[in-house]
């Protein structure tokens, strides 16, 4: 009985988190008139997609948000590792300041350090490009402290034991710690892919040209607040730009699932 | 170090850029408000204005809504980067002025033919554009509120298809007819809509000026929300959903209002002017567009967008930019820039070009915003006009759901407006 009752509840809330996604796909693929009518015979149509694609230079912005995903994930993944393993693993004078300071930097919201970092961006002379988009990302508090943790985690033995067959630091932390902290990587790529994947508003005031915007920021020509939203289009111009993602997420379900599981990521 | 080889950089960049001398370079944000090709019209405009006039390079960036344009405008100008021009909301004047920000054009006013074009737009939108015997902002998107009524739903009501509610009464007594409800007693068709969500303050204005009072000073320091006929403005819209039963209770949405009009859910609507062009495209039936109803008198605020200049710009960029501001609101590009948007050409003479008076011919509808000008008044704006608003707005939405009466709400957000306004009153 309580089985029947969780299976019910599961598909409930199943059905209710795929809503929106189903009628986005529902709405891209009609004609506007549809758009808030189920007619199971409604013609189907790429009319939406092609005028979605043809509003912005949407080619060059998933170029761009694909080199800026990549970019930031890269450094992230080198500089929280390196910081990570020296929170986890050495003693030096002032570490546990410089480790409350860094989960400090965890309490501030980044929208707050808009006006300064845009400040320093055009001291460094770098305003409207990929890079001035990624860097104030690039020492992500949240990684440090998640690696901290799993590094922490790992057996000291296993440590010992590679240092004995002669390992030097950096060696002992790309063959015992990288390796057993894997799923955390993934859950931690996949939170920060898909959070730089859908950032707005920094992204918008940094930058100016096509030549570095990204697909969040090609949307905006669709948010026409004066007039009232073509929903068909909206849907079509969102499905096309958050697809990879989706089609990612798909492919690596299992993978991903289980890195949270045992990242302790929710 | 590298801070100072940066700025080393930086420097070198600049002298280079006042060597190549001839090309003013003018950096214009502009914010995305209406659907369609706009960035390519803009382009285009940019273009055009860099063949006539050699030395001058126009660089439009998109810079989101207006909400978002704001921010960037101002989060540059903190850095010390900010445009030379930008298109913004015309009630962020105060702000803008406040982080002393922008300058008044009037410096820039040289000959007979720069004062003249400064006299030449409707009184109505330059309401919004001064503030202490200067001009700050030259009209550009500007609009105002206007209803639109369904003829067919009209007809099936048995009322006259050609004539809109011309009163507060009336519209309460068309209402009535024209909502429909089907054989299980939902509401099919509501009478009238008047949207609620984002810049509820926009279309209250429209309710308090019909009841002849006004939301603000003149200076921008002292907000009267509380005014009994504010209160009672607030009490007739709150009524058409709770009392008559005409419109959907609770928040409506702005976005998607013109989307219910076309699908036949709601026979009258009220929304911006800057939707003509979206309703003339979209509707599959007759459409009327009317003045809003009367109160004790007809009325509606102006909104949209104004040019602006800033500060930390070169004096031949300022002179570009004028130029340019100049060129983008001549009659004639005014004219065209109203039919390809639905914005109200923002100068009378834009009324008397061939284009213009073609397009009137053939779509009348198109006139009324324009004759509705001589009611209309200046846009809620005060300074810190961004909190100040949001008090309004949240009492607004708090008596539209029914969790505070339009008393008590009115009175809780002349409070909050008092506490912001305060310092600003010397």
């Amino acid at each position: 009985m309580t089985r029947t009752l969780e299976t019910a509840g599961a598909w409930l809330l199943a059905v209710l988190w795929i809503l929106p996604l189903a009628y986005a796909l529902w709405a891209a693929f009609h004609p506007a008139e549809f758009s808030a009518r189920f007619v199971l015979t409604a013609p189907l149509t790429f009319a939406n997609f092609e005028t979605a694609w043809n509003a912005a230079p949407f080619a060059r912005y998933f170029l761009n948000t694909i080199m800026l995903v990549t970019l930031i994930l890269a450094a992230q993944l080198v500089l929280c590792t390196l910081a990570a393993y020296a929170f986890a693993r050495y003693e030096f004078p002032g570490r546990d300041i410089a480790f409350a300071l860094v989960l400090v930097q965890l309490m501030v919201m980044p929208d707050v350090l808009i006006v300064e970092n845009y400040r320093t961006m055009s001291q460094l002379g770098i305003l409207d490009s990929t890079l001035a988009i990624g860097l104030p990302y690039m020492a992500s508090a949240f990684g440090v402290f998640l690696l901290r943790q799993t590094f922490k985690s790992v057996p000291k033995e296993l440590d010992d034991a590679a240092r004995v067959e002669g390992a030097g630091p950096l060696q002992v932390l790309w063959k015992v710690y990288v390796p057993l902290a894997k799923p955390v990587y993934i859950a931690y790529a996949l939170v920060s892919v898909s959070y730089h994947w859908n950032n707005f508003l920094w992204p918008i005031i940094v930058t100016n040209t096509v030549n570095s915007r990204p697909l969040t920021v090609g949307l905006q020509v669709f948010a026409s607040t004066d007039q009232g939203i073509d929903w068909s289009i909206i849907c079509a111009a969102t499905l096309m730009t958050s697809a990879p993602l989706l089609v990612a997420f798909l492919l690596f379900q299992r993978q991903f699932v289980q890195s949270f599981m045992r990242a302790g990521i929710r | 170090m590298l801070k100072r080889l940066a700025l080393a950089m930086l420097a070198a960049g600049s002298l280079f850029a006042v060597q190549a001398g001839a090309q003013t370079e003018i950096s214009f944000y502009y914010p995305v408000a209406v659907g369609g090709p706009i960035t390519k019209i803009i382009d285009g405009y940019a273009a055009a204005f860099e063949k006539e006039n050699p030395g001058v390079k126009v660089k439009p960036i998109y810079s989101g809504t207006y909400q978002e344009s704001i921010v960037k405008a101002l989060t540059a100008n903190k850095a010390g980067d900010p445009p030379v021009l930008s298109v913004l909301l015309s009630t962020d004047m105060y702000s803008l002025i406040d982080e002393d920000a922008i300058v008044a054009w009037d410096e820039l006013l040289k000959t007979d033919s720069d004062k003249a074009w400064h006299k030449s737009f409707f009184p109505g939108f330059m309401e919004n554009s001064q503030t202490g015997g200067k001009t700050w902002g030259i009209p550009f998107q500007r609009s105002t509120i206007v209803a639109y009524w369904n003829k067919e739903a009209f007809k099936e009501a048995g009322l006259d298809p050609n004539k809109a509610p011309a009163s507060w009464n009336e519209m309460v007594e068309f209402g009535k007819k024209l909502t429909k409800k089907d054989a299980s007693g939902n509401v099919a068709q509501w009478g009238v809509q008047v949207p609620s969500s984002g810049f509820p303050y926009w279309l209250f204005q429209a309710f308090t000026t019909q009841n002849n009072v006004v939301l603000m000073n003149k200076d921008g320091t002292q907000t009267y929300y509380d005014n009994p006929a504010v209160i009672e403005a607030l009490q007739y819209w709150v009524d058409l959903s709770k009392k008559h039963n005409i419109m959907k209770p609770g928040i409506i949405e702005w976005g998607t209002t013109p989307k219910d009009f076309f699908e036949r859910k709601v026979a009258i609507m009220w929304t911006t002017t800057g939707n003509l062009t979206n309703v003339r495209s979209n509707a599959k039936f007759d459409f009327g567009v009317a003045m809003l109803p009367s109160g004790k008198r007809p009325g509606t605020p102006t909104g949209g967008g104004n040019f602006y200049l800033f500060k930390k710009s070169t004096p031949q960029q300022r002179e570009a930019a004028m130029r340019f501001a100049k060129w983008m609101t001549s009659p004639e590009r005014a004219a065209q820039w109203g039919i390809d948007t639905g914005y109200v050409a923002a100068r009378a003479d834009a009324w008397d070009t061939p284009e213009m008076k073609k397009y009137v011919q053939g779509f009348p509808q198109a006139a009324v915003a324009r004759d509705q000008l001589q009611y209309a008044v200046a846009e809620l704006s005060t300074h810190d006009n961004q909190r100040v608003t949001k008090a309004l707005n949240d009492g607004l939405q708090a008596a539209l759901t029914g969790s505070k009466t339009p008393e008590a709400a009115m009175k809780d957000a002349q409070r909050e407006a008092e506490r912001i306004l305060k310092p600003y009153r010397k």
